[in-house]
């Protein structure tokens, strides 16, 4: 029983800051199904997260960086890069297994970079991911030789458009690599030390958790996604531009923000993530249902951010005063 | 020796000093045509938009509170983009190149107010703000640039006097100068440091830390628009996107500088040299003949190292 009952208070309970983004997402669904009869067709549910798969699984990494108080600004050329190798691989007709190991190896070869930068030389993670993501930008353009790469073949084409029994695989991958990482995060000791880390640096130093070793690992499995991702760009578009993943990281940071991942580090879960991710996927699609100029899109994606964190902020503080006079009942009860 | 050495390189000022020296000799090799004295001077007309918002990056980073402006290159293109409505309008070019400088610092106060008075992290309501001012200038002009201005109005960007790029002597100088004095002298600029040092002492010895950082976002803002008048007059038309991608260059340069991304430490000489090697580098490239996307690559590795170095000498001074 004792066993039980410590698993369930381990299982961290839904944070109001999570059920928050969940009802902005339900709500945003109501509205845009009373607004436009397209918008609740199976088709264009379908086609919303097919063209959100790959940022949503690159925000799980982001995630995870960032409850541990960094950042990485380099993902979306970290994917462009992986994608061109991708590209190649595909257009020398090698075998896709191979190709999917060498993306996620590259991925990952990668996100130790940035890691090392960060733990190693003490480079903070904005600047180091900043100053590895305009070397790779320049990389991808080095790479293109200001040429696309189009018509790849569809060898992974299946990660989007395909279906297992009636369902879309987009969902299913979705499903299980959010679940994976969730149980990886609430139930293993390097997903709890995570959060520890990210809460307190020192403190948890103090108790023997590498901290440092820790970052690398969460580098490494972002980078992992990322290469994982790249294949799923390229299965969806079969083609690399040379504007690959500009707008990754700055979306992926917002799914993750307005999912309800503290910037400070420390807070934050792969479910109010996904919650973040097709809350801005559904904004995008109800944009153009709407029949509001796409211009319009990154100005509403920048008030969501802005509005979401500034509720975050208001409900923190609202939680620290309550606790505060708590204490200070408390105290009075006592003395 | 070495120790000497050492202590030398740990001065940003001399570091810099010195990296410029070497990407002098280096650009001298490349291209034949760079040393040369009249080009040079020629040169700094292309960093003077970027001197001016890695000022205000500098600013925003030394009050500290992991301070930070992600939407200066926004709030360039969107005040330029309102120039030339203005332009537009009738408006006279140089009336509204001074209301425009006033556009870029309400742009700038309202990211003071979501930042430094709301408590949002300033990475975050930046991020919005670039995300909210860049789309706007697009939905503004569909993405169309604006153009129209006086003949007049280009002598501000392409024009000299005595020798030297009008812009550059001024603009640049004069509030390089001016912000130079504001943090040496004034009881304000001390008070900028005291805040990015230590917040809850610099409110104990009375300092309104939330004004300051609130007055360091509009100085951005101001410079901003300043940059903006000057990237109008230089293309001679208002882009919607002339700002994408400089806020990314503007932190480059005040790290480089030996800005301390935590706040408080670093002054605004090293982020004037720093503009100035940056812009060594990419004008030198062109004229060699190199592909400018390299710049970023270049860029990149710099700023690693720069920074990476920094912490060598913060450690070992400890």
């Amino acid at each position: 029983m004792s066993i039980k009952n410590n698993i369930k208070r381990y299982i961290p309970k839904p944070s109001r800051r999570e059920i928050f983004t969940i009802i902005l997402l339900i709500t945003e669904i109501i509205i845009f199904s009373i607004i436009s009869p397209n918008f609740i067709t199976f088709n264009n549910l379908e086609t919303v997260l097919r063209n959100s798969t790959d940022l949503a699984v690159v925000s799980i990494g982001m995630t995870m960086v960032m409850v541990l108080g960094g950042i990485d600004i380099s993902v979306g050329s970290a994917l462009g890069v992986v994608a061109i190798f991708v590209g190649w691989m595909l257009q020398a007709q090698i075998n896709p297994f191979l190709i999917g190991f060498v993306a996620i190896i590259t991925g990952v070869f990668i996100g130790l970079i940035n890691g090392i930068l960060v733990t190693r030389a003490r480079i903070p993670a904005i600047i180091a991911t900043l100053g590895t993501s305009n070397i790779l930008r320049a990389l991808i353009f080095g790479m293109l030789g200001g040429r696309w790469l189009t018509g790849l073949p569809r060898d992974f084409g299946l990660f989007t458009k395909g279906h297992l029994l009636g369902i879309p695989i987009p969902v299913i991958l979705l499903g299980i690599s959010y679940f994976i990482f969730w149980i990886f995060l609430t139930f293993t000791t390097t997903g709890r030390h995570i959060y520890a880390v990210g809460n307190s640096a020192e403190a948890t130093k103090l108790s023997g958790v590498n901290s440092d070793k820790t970052m690398m690992v969460a580098f490494a499995l972002l980078g992992s996604l990322v290469g994982f991702s790249a294949l799923i760009y390229v299965g969806r578009l079969a083609s690399v531009e040379i504007t690959v993943g500009i707008d990754l990281p700055i979306s992926a940071i917002a799914a993750t923000v307005i999912g309800g991942t503290s910037v400070k580090g420390g807070k934050g879960s792969v479910i109010g993530t996904l919650a973040g991710v097709l809350f801005i996927a559904i904004m995008k699609n109800g944009i153009v249902l709407l029949g509001i100029p796409s211009l319009w899109e990154r100005a509403v994606v920048g008030l969501l951010i802005v509005i979401s964190v500034m509720v975050d902020i208001f409900i923190g503080n609202r939680s620290e005063r309550k606790q505060r006079e708590l204490l200070s009942k408390q105290r009075l009860q006592t003395s | 020796m070495g120790k000497r050495l050492f202590i030398l390189l740990s001065n940003r000022v001399f570091f810099l000093l010195l990296l410029f020296v070497i990407v002098v000799l280096i650009m001298s090799l490349i291209s034949p045509y760079f040393f040369d004295l009249n080009n040079m001077i020629t040169m700094t007309r292309f960093g003077a938009a970027l001197a001016l918002i890695g000022l205000g990056q500098s600013l925003v980073i030394l009050g500290g509170g992991a301070g930070i402006d992600l939407s200066v290159g926004s709030m360039i293109s969107l005040s330029g983009v309102i120039f030339g409505l203005m332009v537009g309008v009738g408006i006279n070019d140089w009336i509204a190149a001074v209301i425009t400088i006033f556009i870029g610092g309400i742009l700038g106060s309202l990211n003071g107010i979501t930042v430094a008075l709301l408590g949002l992290p300033p990475l975050i309501g930046t991020l919005g703000t670039m995300y909210a001012y860049g789309a706007l200038a697009l939905v503004i002009t569909k993405g169309v640039p604006l153009s129209g201005f006086s003949e007049s109005f280009s002598f501000l960007a392409n024009g000299k006097v005595l020798g030297i790029p009008t812009q550059i002597l001024l603009i640049v100088i004069p509030v390089f100068v001016i912000l130079l004095i504001m943090m040496t002298k004034t009881n304000f600029g001390r008070s900028i440091y005291l805040v990015g040092v230590n917040e809850v002492a610099a409110q104990f010895s009375g300092i309104q830390v939330k004004r300051v950082r609130f007055i360091l976002y509009t100085i951005s803002g101001l410079l901003a628009g300043m940059g903006a008048i000057i990237m109008s007059s230089w293309f001679m038309a208002s882009r919607p996107d002339v700002g994408n991608g400089m806020e990314m260059r503007a932190i480059t340069v005040a790290v480089l500088g030996g800005i301390n991304i935590f706040g408080g430490v670093g002054n605004l000489v090293g982020t004037m040299l720093a503009v100035f090697i940056v812009t060594m580098i990419a004008s030198g490239l062109q004229l060699a003949n190199i592909n400018t996307i390299w710049q970023l690559a270049i860029l990149g590795f710099i700023l690693l190292g720069a920074v990476a170095l920094n912490q060598v000498f913060v450690k070992k001074q400890i």
